[in-house]
Protein backbone atom coordinates (compact mmCIF):
# COMPACT_ATOMS: atom_id res chain seq x y z
CA UNK A 1 0.00 0.00 0.00
CA UNK A 2 1.03 3.66 -0.86
CA UNK A 3 2.01 5.95 1.55
CA UNK A 4 1.25 8.89 -0.49
CA UNK A 5 -1.99 10.47 -0.99
CA UNK A 6 -1.10 11.80 -4.97
CA UNK A 7 -0.03 8.25 -5.76
CA UNK A 8 -3.65 6.68 -4.36
CA UNK A 9 -5.52 9.03 -6.21
CA UNK A 10 -3.70 8.93 -9.95
CA UNK A 11 -3.75 5.11 -9.13
CA UNK A 12 -7.51 5.60 -8.56
CA UNK A 13 -7.73 7.72 -12.29
CA UNK A 14 -5.64 4.60 -14.11
CA UNK A 15 -7.95 2.51 -12.81
CA UNK A 16 -10.88 4.37 -14.27
CA UNK A 17 -9.23 5.48 -17.68
CA UNK A 18 -8.63 0.97 -18.19
CA UNK A 19 -12.55 0.67 -17.09
CA UNK A 20 -13.32 3.45 -19.58
CA UNK A 21 -11.22 1.50 -22.64
CA UNK A 22 -12.88 -1.75 -21.68
CA UNK A 23 -16.42 0.28 -21.99
CA UNK A 24 -14.79 0.85 -25.62
CA UNK A 25 -14.01 -2.47 -26.58
CA UNK A 26 -17.67 -3.56 -25.29
CA UNK A 27 -18.95 -1.54 -27.72
CA UNK A 28 -16.75 -2.44 -30.69
CA UNK A 29 -17.59 -6.29 -29.65
CA UNK A 30 -21.24 -5.72 -29.71
CA UNK A 31 -22.66 -7.25 -26.81
CA UNK A 32 -24.81 -5.04 -25.11
CA UNK A 33 -25.25 -7.20 -22.13
CA UNK A 34 -21.69 -7.27 -21.22
CA UNK A 35 -21.52 -3.35 -22.20
CA UNK A 36 -24.07 -2.53 -19.83
CA UNK A 37 -21.81 -4.47 -16.98
CA UNK A 38 -19.11 -2.40 -18.00
CA UNK A 39 -20.83 0.96 -18.03
CA UNK A 40 -21.96 0.02 -14.58
CA UNK A 41 -19.05 -0.64 -13.62
CA UNK A 42 -16.91 2.94 -14.94
CA UNK A 43 -19.91 4.71 -13.39
CA UNK A 44 -19.16 2.96 -9.98
CA UNK A 45 -15.54 4.13 -9.75
CA UNK A 46 -15.87 7.11 -11.19
CA UNK A 47 -18.71 8.09 -8.64
CA UNK A 48 -16.19 6.37 -5.73
CA UNK A 49 -13.26 8.66 -6.36
CA UNK A 50 -15.53 11.64 -7.03
CA UNK A 51 -16.75 10.75 -3.34
CA UNK A 52 -13.68 10.15 -1.93
CA UNK A 53 -12.88 14.03 -3.41
CA UNK A 54 -15.65 15.50 -2.42
CA UNK A 55 -16.12 14.24 1.27
CA UNK A 56 -12.72 12.87 2.78
CA UNK A 57 -9.67 15.37 0.27
CA UNK A 58 -11.31 18.48 -0.32
CA UNK A 59 -12.52 19.10 2.64
CA UNK A 60 -9.48 18.28 4.48
CA UNK A 61 -7.37 20.51 2.21
CA UNK A 62 -9.86 23.50 2.52
CA UNK A 63 -9.33 22.96 6.26
CA UNK A 64 -5.84 23.51 6.39
CA UNK A 65 -5.35 26.06 3.28
CA UNK A 66 -8.82 28.07 2.72
CA UNK A 67 -7.85 29.37 -0.58
CA UNK A 68 -7.87 25.68 -1.78
CA UNK A 69 -11.28 26.33 -1.89
CA UNK A 70 -11.46 28.04 -5.49
CA UNK A 71 -9.83 25.09 -6.79
CA UNK A 72 -11.78 22.48 -5.46
CA UNK A 73 -14.93 23.99 -5.74
CA UNK A 74 -13.84 24.03 -9.95
CA UNK A 75 -12.93 20.21 -9.25
CA UNK A 76 -16.32 19.40 -7.76
CA UNK A 77 -18.26 21.77 -10.85
CA UNK A 78 -16.53 19.23 -13.11
CA UNK A 79 -17.22 16.30 -11.33
CA UNK A 80 -20.98 17.06 -11.16
CA UNK A 81 -20.25 17.54 -15.40
CA UNK A 82 -18.80 13.99 -15.31
CA UNK A 83 -21.56 12.66 -13.31
CA UNK A 84 -24.11 13.59 -16.15
CA UNK A 85 -22.17 12.30 -19.00
CA UNK A 86 -21.53 9.22 -16.99
CA UNK A 87 -25.83 9.26 -16.80
CA UNK A 88 -25.89 9.90 -20.33
CA UNK A 89 -23.98 6.92 -21.65
CA UNK A 90 -26.09 5.09 -19.47
CA UNK A 91 -29.32 6.17 -21.33
CA UNK A 92 -27.35 5.22 -24.50
CA UNK A 93 -26.72 2.26 -23.53
CA UNK A 94 -30.50 1.65 -22.59
CA UNK A 95 -31.35 2.63 -26.21
CA UNK A 96 -28.49 0.65 -28.00
CA UNK A 97 -27.16 3.80 -29.69
CA UNK A 98 -23.64 2.77 -30.79
CA UNK A 99 -22.82 5.93 -32.28
CA UNK A 100 -24.00 7.83 -29.19
CA UNK A 101 -22.23 5.60 -26.61
CA UNK A 102 -19.19 5.71 -28.78
CA UNK A 103 -19.02 9.57 -29.12
CA UNK A 104 -20.08 9.84 -25.08
CA UNK A 105 -17.79 8.09 -24.22
CA UNK A 106 -14.86 9.64 -26.23
CA UNK A 107 -16.32 13.01 -24.82
CA UNK A 108 -16.52 11.64 -21.02
CA UNK A 109 -12.53 10.31 -21.96
CA UNK A 110 -11.10 14.20 -22.63
CA UNK A 111 -13.17 15.96 -19.47
CA UNK A 112 -11.71 13.55 -17.51
CA UNK A 113 -8.23 13.64 -18.89
CA UNK A 114 -7.99 17.30 -18.69
CA UNK A 115 -9.70 17.35 -15.29
CA UNK A 116 -7.07 14.64 -13.78
CA UNK A 117 -4.21 16.66 -15.27
CA UNK A 118 -4.98 19.39 -13.57
CA UNK A 119 -5.63 17.19 -9.95
CA UNK A 120 -2.40 15.64 -10.33
CA UNK A 121 -0.21 18.21 -11.58
CA UNK A 122 -1.80 21.58 -8.88
CA UNK A 123 -4.13 19.77 -6.58
CA UNK A 124 -2.58 16.64 -5.32
CA UNK A 125 0.65 18.00 -4.78
CA UNK A 126 -1.06 20.96 -3.25
CA UNK A 127 -2.50 18.39 -0.87
CA UNK A 128 1.04 16.59 -0.25
CA UNK A 129 2.44 19.63 0.54
CA UNK A 130 -0.02 20.95 3.30
CA UNK A 131 -1.78 17.63 4.60
CA UNK A 132 1.92 16.05 4.98
CA UNK A 133 1.30 14.77 8.52
CA UNK A 134 -2.57 14.06 8.08
CA UNK A 135 -1.35 11.68 5.65
CA UNK A 136 -2.04 7.66 6.90
CA UNK A 137 -5.15 9.19 8.49
CA UNK A 138 -6.29 10.68 5.36
CA UNK A 139 -5.23 7.29 3.06
CA UNK A 140 -6.87 5.38 5.61
CA UNK A 141 -10.48 7.46 5.28
CA UNK A 142 -9.93 7.54 1.10
CA UNK A 143 -9.67 3.80 1.41
CA UNK A 144 -12.94 3.50 3.40
CA UNK A 145 -14.84 5.90 1.52
CA UNK B 1 3.76 28.97 -2.73
CA UNK B 2 2.05 26.44 -5.44
CA UNK B 3 0.35 28.61 -8.11
CA UNK B 4 -3.34 27.51 -8.85
CA UNK B 5 -3.42 28.62 -12.64
CA UNK B 6 -5.31 26.49 -14.45
CA UNK B 7 -7.96 25.84 -12.41
CA UNK B 8 -9.65 28.04 -13.11
CA UNK B 9 -12.03 28.74 -16.41
CA UNK B 10 -11.89 32.17 -16.04
CA UNK B 11 -8.08 31.35 -17.32
CA UNK B 12 -8.95 29.50 -20.31
CA UNK B 13 -9.44 32.33 -23.22
CA UNK B 14 -12.97 32.73 -24.47
CA UNK B 15 -13.57 30.00 -26.91
CA UNK B 16 -13.42 32.74 -30.21
CA UNK B 17 -9.99 33.13 -29.60
CA UNK B 18 -8.66 29.49 -30.31
CA UNK B 19 -12.04 29.24 -32.80
CA UNK B 20 -10.58 31.85 -35.36
CA UNK B 21 -7.61 30.46 -36.01
CA UNK B 22 -9.05 27.10 -36.49
CA UNK B 23 -11.42 28.70 -38.80
CA UNK B 24 -9.10 30.21 -40.72
CA UNK B 25 -5.68 28.02 -41.38
CA UNK B 26 -7.15 25.80 -43.37
CA UNK B 27 -8.24 28.48 -46.16
CA UNK B 28 -4.37 28.43 -46.87
CA UNK B 29 -4.05 24.93 -47.31
CA UNK B 30 -6.94 25.15 -49.34
CA UNK B 31 -5.16 27.86 -51.50
CA UNK B 32 -2.01 26.10 -51.89
CA UNK B 33 -3.83 23.12 -53.18
CA UNK B 34 -5.45 25.82 -55.76
CA UNK B 35 -2.37 26.77 -56.63
CA UNK B 36 -0.74 23.86 -57.63
CA UNK B 37 -3.86 23.06 -59.85
CA UNK B 38 -3.56 25.77 -61.32
CA UNK B 39 0.47 25.81 -62.22
CA UNK B 40 0.98 22.26 -61.96
CA UNK B 41 4.01 20.17 -62.73
CA UNK B 42 5.73 23.56 -63.22
CA UNK B 43 5.40 23.99 -59.29
CA UNK B 44 7.14 21.11 -58.26
CA UNK B 45 10.24 20.85 -60.80
CA UNK B 46 12.28 22.69 -58.18
CA UNK B 47 11.80 24.23 -54.61
CA UNK B 48 13.30 27.39 -56.29
CA UNK B 49 10.03 27.77 -58.06
CA UNK B 50 8.00 30.53 -57.29
CA UNK B 51 5.06 28.76 -56.68
CA UNK B 52 6.89 25.83 -54.87
CA UNK B 53 8.07 28.82 -52.09
CA UNK B 54 4.36 30.12 -52.00
CA UNK B 55 2.90 26.91 -51.55
CA UNK B 56 5.56 26.09 -48.85
CA UNK B 57 4.88 29.37 -47.00
CA UNK B 58 1.14 29.09 -47.10
CA UNK B 59 1.14 26.08 -45.80
CA UNK B 60 4.20 26.47 -43.28
CA UNK B 61 2.73 30.30 -41.67
CA UNK B 62 -0.69 29.96 -42.96
CA UNK B 63 -1.77 26.59 -42.01
CA UNK B 64 0.79 25.12 -39.41
CA UNK B 65 1.65 28.54 -38.00
CA UNK B 66 -2.10 29.90 -37.69
CA UNK B 67 -3.52 26.31 -35.95
CA UNK B 68 0.25 26.16 -33.85
CA UNK B 69 -1.09 29.75 -32.26
CA UNK B 70 -4.38 28.75 -31.33
CA UNK B 71 -3.76 25.75 -29.67
CA UNK B 72 -1.08 27.02 -27.40
CA UNK B 73 -3.42 30.45 -26.30
CA UNK B 74 -6.00 27.24 -25.64
CA UNK B 75 -3.62 24.57 -24.08
CA UNK B 76 -1.62 25.92 -22.02
CA UNK B 77 -3.24 26.94 -19.28
CA UNK B 78 -5.09 23.30 -18.66
CA UNK B 79 -1.90 21.86 -19.45
CA UNK B 80 0.39 23.84 -17.46
CA UNK B 81 -1.14 26.07 -15.54
CA UNK B 82 0.21 28.76 -17.44
CA UNK B 83 -2.21 31.40 -19.14
CA UNK B 84 -1.05 33.61 -21.38
CA UNK B 85 -1.07 37.36 -20.53
CA UNK B 86 -3.73 39.64 -22.59
CA UNK B 87 -4.92 36.45 -24.12
CA UNK B 88 -7.24 38.52 -26.19
CA UNK B 89 -4.94 41.26 -27.31
CA UNK B 90 -2.25 38.27 -28.59
CA UNK B 91 -4.89 36.46 -29.84
CA UNK B 92 -6.45 39.41 -32.28
CA UNK B 93 -3.07 40.72 -33.34
CA UNK B 94 -1.58 37.53 -33.79
CA UNK B 95 -4.23 36.23 -36.31
CA UNK B 96 -4.77 39.00 -38.00
CA UNK B 97 -0.93 39.76 -38.75
CA UNK B 98 -0.11 35.85 -39.39
CA UNK B 99 -2.86 36.01 -42.03
CA UNK B 100 -1.79 38.65 -43.35
CA UNK B 101 1.84 37.66 -43.39
CA UNK B 102 0.91 34.34 -45.04
CA UNK B 103 -1.20 35.75 -47.86
CA UNK B 104 1.44 38.73 -48.76
CA UNK B 105 4.74 36.56 -48.70
CA UNK B 106 2.93 33.40 -50.35
CA UNK B 107 2.12 36.22 -52.73
CA UNK B 108 4.97 37.74 -53.36
CA UNK B 109 6.90 34.85 -53.74
CA UNK B 110 4.67 33.76 -56.31
CA UNK B 111 5.68 36.72 -58.29
CA UNK B 112 3.43 39.43 -56.94
CA UNK B 113 7.09 41.51 -56.55
CA UNK B 114 10.24 42.43 -53.65
CA UNK B 115 7.77 44.45 -52.00
CA UNK B 116 5.07 42.02 -51.36
CA UNK B 117 7.34 39.59 -49.95
CA UNK B 118 9.02 42.07 -47.37
CA UNK B 119 5.20 42.90 -46.14
CA UNK B 120 4.03 39.61 -46.01
CA UNK B 121 7.83 38.65 -44.08
CA UNK B 122 7.35 41.50 -41.94
CA UNK B 123 3.60 41.19 -41.02
CA UNK B 124 4.28 37.15 -40.35
CA UNK B 125 7.48 37.88 -38.10
CA UNK B 126 5.40 40.35 -35.95
CA UNK B 127 2.86 38.14 -35.58
CA UNK B 128 5.00 35.38 -34.11
CA UNK B 129 6.95 37.91 -32.05
CA UNK B 130 3.58 39.20 -30.35
CA UNK B 131 2.62 35.98 -30.11
CA UNK B 132 5.98 34.37 -28.64
CA UNK B 133 6.91 36.46 -26.30
CA UNK B 134 3.38 36.59 -23.91
CA UNK B 135 4.16 32.96 -24.55
CA UNK B 136 7.28 32.28 -23.43
CA UNK B 137 5.92 34.45 -20.41
CA UNK B 138 3.51 31.97 -19.98
CA UNK B 139 6.17 29.08 -20.53
CA UNK B 140 8.65 30.44 -18.00
CA UNK B 141 6.03 30.02 -15.42
CA UNK B 142 4.29 26.64 -16.54
CA UNK B 143 4.89 23.94 -14.30
CA UNK B 144 4.10 20.42 -14.61
CA UNK B 145 4.23 17.92 -17.89
CA UNK B 146 8.19 18.35 -17.78
CA UNK B 147 8.65 16.61 -21.52
CA UNK B 148 6.31 18.70 -23.13
CA UNK B 149 7.13 22.11 -21.93
CA UNK B 150 10.63 21.19 -22.39
CA UNK B 151 9.64 20.05 -26.26
CA UNK B 152 7.51 23.03 -26.50
CA UNK B 153 10.42 25.27 -25.41
CA UNK B 154 12.48 24.23 -27.52
CA UNK B 155 10.00 24.69 -30.61
CA UNK B 156 9.56 27.94 -29.69
CA UNK B 157 13.44 28.36 -29.91
CA UNK B 158 13.57 26.88 -33.33
CA UNK B 159 10.66 29.09 -34.41
CA UNK B 160 12.21 32.22 -33.65
CA UNK B 161 15.89 31.05 -34.92
CA UNK B 162 13.38 29.99 -38.24
CA UNK B 163 11.59 33.72 -38.66
CA UNK B 164 15.11 35.27 -37.75
CA UNK B 165 17.19 33.20 -40.42
CA UNK B 166 13.69 33.96 -43.02
CA UNK B 167 14.51 38.04 -42.24
CA UNK B 168 18.01 37.64 -43.10
CA UNK B 169 17.07 35.84 -46.29
CA UNK B 170 14.08 38.41 -47.37
CA UNK B 171 16.87 41.18 -46.40
CA UNK B 172 19.47 39.40 -48.53
CA UNK B 173 16.66 39.27 -51.21
CA UNK B 174 16.26 43.14 -51.27
CA UNK B 175 19.57 43.71 -51.58
CA UNK B 176 19.92 45.08 -48.12
CA UNK B 177 22.53 43.25 -46.86
CA UNK B 178 24.97 40.95 -48.95
CA UNK B 179 24.96 37.18 -47.55
CA UNK B 180 27.51 34.77 -49.22
CA UNK B 181 26.33 31.43 -50.42
CA UNK B 182 22.47 32.41 -50.15
CA UNK B 183 22.06 28.62 -51.08
CA UNK B 184 23.06 27.19 -47.67
CA UNK B 185 21.32 30.02 -45.76
CA UNK B 186 17.87 28.45 -47.14
CA UNK B 187 18.85 25.19 -46.47
CA UNK B 188 19.60 26.49 -42.41
CA UNK B 189 16.31 28.58 -42.49
CA UNK B 190 14.31 25.47 -43.97
CA UNK B 191 16.57 23.09 -41.18
CA UNK B 192 15.31 25.39 -38.26
CA UNK B 193 11.68 25.30 -39.83
CA UNK B 194 11.30 21.69 -40.53
CA UNK B 195 13.60 19.74 -37.64
CA UNK B 196 13.22 22.29 -35.22
CA UNK B 197 10.09 24.02 -35.36
CA UNK B 198 7.76 21.58 -37.02
CA UNK B 199 9.91 18.47 -35.81
CA UNK B 200 9.99 19.64 -31.92
CA UNK B 201 6.19 20.66 -32.23
CA UNK B 202 5.29 17.11 -33.25
CA UNK B 203 7.28 15.83 -30.24
CA UNK B 204 5.91 18.04 -27.71
CA UNK B 205 2.41 17.52 -28.52
CA UNK B 206 3.13 13.45 -29.20
CA UNK B 207 4.67 13.10 -25.23
CA UNK B 208 1.52 14.85 -24.01
CA UNK B 209 -1.47 14.30 -25.80
CA UNK B 210 -0.97 10.32 -27.28
CA UNK B 211 -0.49 8.78 -23.68
CA UNK B 212 -3.83 11.30 -22.43
CA UNK B 213 -5.93 10.74 -25.78
CA UNK B 214 -5.40 6.82 -26.13
CA UNK B 215 -4.35 5.54 -22.82
CA UNK B 216 -0.95 4.54 -24.58
CA UNK B 217 2.35 3.74 -21.95
CA UNK B 218 4.19 7.03 -21.53
CA UNK B 219 7.66 7.35 -23.54
CA UNK B 220 10.76 6.53 -22.26
CA UNK B 221 11.99 8.89 -19.84
CA UNK B 222 15.23 9.47 -21.91
CA UNK B 223 13.31 10.16 -25.00
CA UNK B 224 10.94 13.11 -22.53
CA UNK B 225 14.17 14.67 -21.00
CA UNK B 226 16.86 14.08 -23.80
CA UNK B 227 15.63 14.22 -27.01
CA UNK B 228 14.20 17.79 -27.38
CA UNK B 229 17.35 19.62 -26.55
CA UNK B 230 19.69 17.13 -28.57
CA UNK B 231 17.63 17.94 -31.69
CA UNK B 232 18.07 21.71 -30.89
CA UNK B 233 21.80 21.30 -29.95
CA UNK B 234 22.22 19.22 -32.91
CA UNK B 235 20.89 21.64 -35.78
CA UNK B 236 22.39 24.91 -34.04
CA UNK B 237 25.85 22.67 -34.79
CA UNK B 238 24.92 21.25 -37.85
CA UNK B 239 23.56 24.40 -39.61
CA UNK B 240 26.90 26.48 -38.38
CA UNK B 241 28.49 23.93 -40.00
CA UNK B 242 26.71 23.60 -43.38
CA UNK B 243 27.05 28.02 -43.23
CA UNK B 244 31.06 27.69 -42.97
CA UNK B 245 30.99 25.21 -45.59
CA UNK B 246 32.04 22.05 -43.68
CA UNK B 247 29.66 19.95 -45.55
CA UNK B 248 30.71 16.62 -43.75
CA UNK B 249 30.40 17.54 -40.33
CA UNK B 250 27.00 19.19 -41.43
CA UNK B 251 25.60 16.18 -43.11
CA UNK B 252 26.95 14.00 -40.52
CA UNK B 253 25.16 15.74 -37.56
CA UNK B 254 21.71 16.50 -39.99
CA UNK B 255 21.86 13.06 -40.42
CA UNK B 256 22.01 11.82 -37.05
CA UNK B 257 19.02 13.88 -36.55
CA UNK B 258 17.28 12.62 -39.63
CA UNK B 259 17.69 9.01 -37.25
CA UNK B 260 16.70 10.29 -34.04
CA UNK B 261 13.54 11.38 -35.28
CA UNK B 262 12.90 7.74 -37.21
CA UNK B 263 13.40 6.37 -33.96
CA UNK B 264 10.85 8.42 -32.07
CA UNK B 265 8.65 7.78 -35.48
CA UNK B 266 9.23 4.01 -34.24
CA UNK B 267 8.80 4.68 -30.46
CA UNK B 268 5.13 6.57 -31.47
CA UNK B 269 4.13 4.05 -33.70
CA UNK B 270 5.04 1.28 -31.01
CA UNK B 271 2.90 3.29 -28.47
CA UNK B 272 0.17 3.92 -30.53
CA UNK B 273 0.02 -0.35 -31.01
CA UNK B 274 -0.17 -0.43 -27.56
CA UNK B 275 -2.84 1.70 -26.84
CA UNK B 276 -5.91 0.46 -24.48
CA UNK B 277 -8.48 2.69 -26.41
CA UNK B 278 -9.31 0.45 -29.05
CA UNK B 279 -10.66 2.74 -31.73
CA UNK B 280 -9.08 3.73 -34.86
CA UNK B 281 -9.97 7.10 -34.88
CA UNK B 282 -9.22 9.54 -37.39
CA UNK B 283 -6.93 11.30 -35.43
CA UNK B 284 -4.81 8.29 -34.91
CA UNK B 285 -5.11 7.66 -38.78
CA UNK B 286 -3.32 10.86 -38.94
CA UNK B 287 -1.35 10.17 -36.70
CA UNK B 288 0.06 7.13 -38.73
CA UNK B 289 0.32 8.59 -41.81
CA UNK B 290 2.48 11.72 -40.44
CA UNK B 291 5.02 9.07 -38.41
CA UNK B 292 5.14 6.98 -41.95
CA UNK B 293 5.96 10.70 -43.66
CA UNK B 294 8.68 11.25 -41.23
CA UNK B 295 10.34 8.21 -41.66
CA UNK B 296 10.07 8.62 -45.29
CA UNK B 297 11.12 12.13 -45.19
CA UNK B 298 14.44 10.80 -43.47
CA UNK B 299 15.08 7.56 -45.48
CA UNK B 300 14.63 10.33 -48.55
CA UNK B 301 17.06 12.36 -47.07
CA UNK B 302 19.27 9.54 -46.66
CA UNK B 303 19.10 8.42 -50.28
CA UNK B 304 19.53 12.25 -50.98
CA UNK B 305 16.45 12.43 -53.25
CA UNK B 306 14.80 15.16 -54.49
CA UNK B 307 14.39 18.18 -51.65
CA UNK B 308 11.03 18.74 -52.98
CA UNK B 309 10.45 14.91 -51.57
CA UNK B 310 11.40 15.74 -48.37
CA UNK B 311 9.78 19.09 -48.53
CA UNK B 312 6.23 17.20 -49.60
CA UNK B 313 6.57 14.78 -47.03
CA UNK B 314 7.26 17.17 -44.35
CA UNK B 315 5.08 20.03 -44.83
CA UNK B 316 1.89 17.91 -46.49
CA UNK B 317 2.42 14.54 -44.62
CA UNK B 318 3.20 15.53 -41.34
CA UNK B 319 2.33 19.39 -41.21
CA UNK B 320 -0.97 19.45 -42.83
CA UNK B 321 -2.10 16.01 -41.69
CA UNK B 322 -1.05 16.21 -38.21
CA UNK B 323 -3.03 19.34 -37.38
CA UNK B 324 -6.19 18.11 -38.81
CA UNK B 325 -6.42 15.12 -37.09
CA UNK B 326 -5.80 17.43 -34.03
CA UNK B 327 -8.87 19.86 -34.76
CA UNK B 328 -11.06 16.40 -35.08
CA UNK B 329 -10.64 16.41 -31.61
CA UNK B 330 -10.02 19.90 -30.15
CA UNK B 331 -12.71 22.15 -31.71
CA UNK B 332 -15.43 19.62 -30.95
CA UNK B 333 -13.77 19.30 -27.05
CA UNK B 334 -13.71 22.95 -26.79
CA UNK B 335 -17.30 23.32 -27.82
CA UNK B 336 -18.75 21.14 -25.34
CA UNK B 337 -16.31 22.52 -22.79
CA UNK B 338 -17.95 25.76 -23.18
CA UNK B 339 -21.85 24.51 -24.18
CA UNK B 340 -21.32 22.87 -20.49
CA UNK B 341 -20.18 25.78 -18.35
CA UNK B 342 -23.37 28.05 -20.62
CA UNK B 343 -25.28 25.30 -19.45
CA UNK B 344 -24.07 25.53 -15.73
CA UNK B 345 -24.90 29.37 -15.98
CA UNK B 346 -27.75 29.37 -17.57
CA UNK B 347 -29.21 26.89 -14.94
CA UNK B 348 -30.77 25.19 -18.33
CA UNK B 349 -31.12 21.52 -17.67
CA UNK B 350 -33.64 20.06 -19.68
CA UNK B 351 -31.24 21.02 -22.63
CA UNK B 352 -28.87 18.14 -23.95
CA UNK B 353 -25.61 19.55 -24.87
CA UNK B 354 -24.48 17.36 -27.75
CA UNK B 355 -21.62 15.26 -27.01
CA UNK B 356 -18.77 15.21 -29.26
CA UNK B 357 -19.52 12.46 -31.47
CA UNK B 358 -22.54 14.38 -32.90
CA UNK B 359 -20.70 17.57 -33.37
CA UNK B 360 -18.44 16.35 -35.77
CA UNK B 361 -18.84 13.46 -38.11
CA UNK B 362 -16.66 10.40 -37.52
CA UNK B 363 -17.20 9.42 -40.62
CA UNK B 364 -16.73 12.81 -42.85
CA UNK B 365 -13.88 13.08 -40.73
CA UNK B 366 -12.45 9.45 -41.83
CA UNK B 367 -13.34 11.32 -45.50
CA UNK B 368 -11.09 13.41 -45.16
CA UNK B 369 -8.78 11.27 -43.94
CA UNK B 370 -9.14 9.33 -47.08
CA UNK B 371 -8.31 13.21 -49.39
CA UNK B 372 -5.45 13.77 -47.15
CA UNK B 373 -3.90 10.31 -48.07
CA UNK B 374 -4.64 10.64 -52.00
CA UNK B 375 -3.61 13.86 -52.02
CA UNK B 376 -0.03 13.26 -50.13
CA UNK B 377 0.29 9.58 -52.60
CA UNK B 378 -0.48 11.72 -55.93
CA UNK B 379 2.06 14.42 -55.07
CA UNK B 380 4.70 12.19 -54.14
CA UNK B 381 3.62 10.63 -57.46
CA UNK B 382 3.68 13.79 -59.72
CA UNK B 383 7.48 13.90 -58.69
CA UNK B 384 7.76 11.01 -61.46
CA UNK B 385 4.27 11.27 -63.03
CA UNK B 386 4.37 14.99 -63.93
CA UNK B 387 0.81 14.75 -65.47
CA UNK B 388 -0.57 13.80 -61.64
CA UNK B 389 0.46 16.87 -60.11
CA UNK B 390 -2.72 19.03 -61.27
CA UNK B 391 -5.39 15.87 -59.40
CA UNK B 392 -2.93 16.10 -56.29
CA UNK B 393 -3.44 20.15 -56.12
CA UNK B 394 -7.30 19.41 -56.62
CA UNK B 395 -7.30 16.58 -53.98
CA UNK B 396 -5.29 18.90 -51.39
CA UNK B 397 -7.93 22.01 -51.94
CA UNK B 398 -10.81 19.03 -51.35
CA UNK B 399 -9.21 17.39 -47.94
CA UNK B 400 -9.04 20.94 -46.84
CA UNK B 401 -12.58 22.01 -47.99
CA UNK B 402 -14.26 19.16 -45.53
CA UNK B 403 -11.76 19.88 -42.57
CA UNK B 404 -13.32 23.25 -42.80
CA UNK B 405 -16.31 22.72 -43.77
CA UNK B 406 -16.54 19.75 -40.80
CA UNK B 407 -14.80 22.45 -38.38
CA UNK B 408 -17.86 25.24 -39.11
CA UNK B 409 -19.98 22.80 -38.59
CA UNK B 410 -19.10 22.66 -35.05
CA UNK B 411 -18.78 26.51 -34.85
CA UNK B 412 -22.77 26.66 -36.01
CA UNK B 413 -24.09 23.79 -33.84
CA UNK B 414 -21.90 26.18 -30.86
CA UNK B 415 -23.77 28.92 -32.06
CA UNK B 416 -27.05 27.63 -32.14
CA UNK B 417 -26.68 26.00 -28.44
CA UNK B 418 -24.97 28.82 -27.19
CA UNK B 419 -28.26 31.33 -28.11
CA UNK B 420 -30.52 28.92 -26.14
CA UNK B 421 -28.13 28.73 -22.90
CA UNK B 422 -27.85 32.43 -22.17
CA UNK B 423 -26.78 33.63 -18.94
CA UNK B 424 -30.55 33.72 -16.68
CA UNK B 425 -29.63 36.90 -15.13
CA UNK B 426 -28.92 38.61 -18.44
CA UNK B 427 -33.20 38.79 -18.63
CA UNK B 428 -33.22 37.33 -22.10
CA UNK B 429 -35.98 34.62 -21.81
CA UNK B 430 -34.33 31.60 -23.75
CA UNK B 431 -36.30 30.26 -26.79
CA UNK B 432 -36.06 26.32 -27.20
Amino acid sequence: MTDSIATFMTDDHQRCDHLLAACEQAVSGGDWTRLAEQVKDLSTALLGHFDMEEQVLFPELVAVSPWASGPTGMMTMEHAQMRSLAEELEDAVGTRDADACLGILETLHLVIQQHNSKEEGILYPMAEENLGDQTPDILNRLQAA
Amino acid sequence: MMGTGGLSLDQAPPIDIPARFFLTAPLFAIAAGLLLASQGPTLLVSRWMPGALAAAHLIAIGYLGLIMCGALLQMLPVVAGAPVPAVRLVGTATHLLLTIGAAGLAWGLAGGGPSLIWIGAGAAALGFLVFVAPVAVALARARGAPGTLLALRTAALALAVTVALGLLLVAALQGWIRVPEHTRWVDTHAAWGLMGWVGLLVVGVAIQVLPMFYVTPAYPAPVRRWFAPAVLVGIGAASAAWVMGADLVGQAVFGTIALGFVGFAFITLRLISRRERPRLDPTLLHWWAAMLSLCGAALAWAFAATPTLIGVLLLVGVGVGLPAGMLFKILPFLTWFHLQHRQLASGRFDLRIPHMGSLLSTRWARVQFGLHLAALALLVGSLWVPVLARPAGIALALSSLVLIVLLIGVARTYRQFAALLRPAHSGVEPRS
